[in-house]
């Protein structure tokens, strides 16, 4: 910044008509600062006058060359082009070119691998959810069939049982039976012994009842 | 008359003083061409910076957003973006006036005109190619969109697009760089340190700018054809 300061005062430092050439070296010189010795006048008169001589050694000031001074002080070189800008250009073209290699190619097949690894697993947890309808299917018709032969058995056992119990009631309606047989052929026979006995008894009773009634 | 040798020695006086050195280069001689040496030497520090730090991260894989209608450009906006960033902030916080150059100072290499105007034009050459290689040359029927009467202004567009980009990045950059070094010249201690935060802050928004604006650009150029 300063030097653009010293840059926009250059032309006011150049020297006199009257210093000798100044020399090739780019030191700075004290003993050659300018010394502007204006022309004499013994009163100034009028405004113009001092305009004239303003604009005089204006002129000659720019016109002057400049002293050694001036040569250390650089213009200010903001935009300057020069062959640094496609050399910027052909840098980062590389900078990219090996960056894509380093960095992006490596990173870019990593998550294509891991994008593959998560559709591998994806479709292969679908495959095992067909896998389990099937297992489902499976255990059903097992346990159908399971159902169905505990069913049979319990009936068969069922069966089995009721049969028993039909011999076995069957058996005891029998003994029952043949008891009772016994029991009514025994009071049959009781019966008739005592018929028999009453007939006897009877024949007697009436005998006697005759012999009681008739006599009289 | 002595005025004009006091002052004169009073601006040198204060040149030795500040020694704020803008606009002054370190010349290398090319073939027969002229470069700024300082910006070169910074720009591989940046450089080496950001392919070290490249080395070191792919052990731990991280995500980028892959996209893939514009996927091939990830890595242009990519390098966009930390090229330009980890130049401004090197130029804040590296310290390189350690290194003495015998002529001009080394700062971020994105205060020259050179690299900002070499960035914006790569940004054009690629929202060109990105356009033309989509569309083939009925790209150029954009200029005519959405009336005729606006082709004066798309053609503009072409030349104010890599300039404000340019001016905008070198702009900042320059600016942020002479007020800090002004203030430190001028009030020493803490007093600089509010405007350093706040030129961290500002040349991380302009890496950021400047890439968005770059992939809005390709984005601009490459769409129409659904």
């Amino acid at each position: 910044m300063a030097n653009m300061i010293m840059a926009s005062t250059k032309t006011l430092i150049s020297s006199s008509p009257s210093l000798p050439p100044t020399t090739p070296k780019p030191k700075f010189h004290p003993h050659l600062l300018p010394h502007i010795s204006l022309p004499r006048f013994p009163k100034l008169p009028s405004l113009k006058a001092a305009a004239l001589i303003a604009a005089t050694t204006a002129s000659s000031l720019s016109l002057a060359p400049l002293p050694s001074f001036a040569e250390e002080i650089e213009k200010a070189a903001l935009f300057e082009f020069n062959l640094t800008l496609p050399i910027m250009m052909a840098q980062f073209l590389l900078l990219m070119v090996a960056l894509d290699k380093i960095y992006y190619t490596p990173l870019g097949k990593f998550m294509d691998e891991r994008d593959a690894a998560i559709k591998e697993k994806l479709s292969s947890v679908k495959d095992t959810s067909g896998e389990v309808k099937q297992l489902e299917e499976q255990a059903a018709a097992v346990i159908k069939a399971v159902r169905a032969e505990i069913s049979a058995a319990l009936n068969q056992m069922k069966k089995e049982t009721a049969a028993e119990v039909e011999l076995k009631l069957a058996e005891g309606r029998r003994k029952v039976e043949a008891e009772l047989q016994e029991a009514l052929s025994a009071l049959e026979k009781q019966k008739e012994d005592t018929t028999m006995a009453l007939d006897s008894q009877i024949a007697t009773l009436s005998q006697e009842i005759v012999n009681k009634v008739l006599p009289l | 008359m002595n005025v004009l040798s006091c002052s004169i020695n009073t601006l040198k006086g204060l040149y030795d003083i500040s020694g704020v050195e803008v606009g002054q280069h370190f010349y290398w001689q090319i073939g027969g061409f002229q470069v700024h040496a300082q910006v070169l030497i910074t720009s591989w520090v940046v450089i080496a910076i950001l392919l070290g730090s490249a080395t070191l991260v792919v052990r731990n894989p991280q995500t980028i957003p892959t996209d893939e209608e514009y996927g091939s450009w990830v890595p242009f906006i990519g390098t966009m973006f930390l090229f330009i960033f980890v130049s401004n902030w090197s130029g804040a916080l590296l310290p390189w006036k350690i290194i003495q150059l015998p002529h001009g100072e080394l700062a971020a290499p994105t205060n020259d005109i050179n690299t900002t105007v070499a960035l914006a034009l790569l940004t054009s050459v690629a929202y060109f190619y990105a356009g033309l290689t989509k569309k083939g040359l009925g790209y150029f029927g954009k200029y005519i969109q959405p009336t005729p009467i606006l082709l004066p202004i798309n053609i503009l567009e072409d030349f104010t697009k890599p300039l404000s980009l340019s001016f905008r990045l070198f702009g900042n950059i320059l600016a942020d760089e002479l007020v800090v070094v002004v203030l430190v010249s001028l009030v020493p201690s803490i007093v600089p340190i509010p405007v350093m935060f706040l030129g961290l802050f500002t040349s991380g928004i302009q890496a950021l700018i400047f890439a968005t604006l770059a992939a809005a650009y390709i984005g601009e150029s490459m769409e129409g054809h659904h």
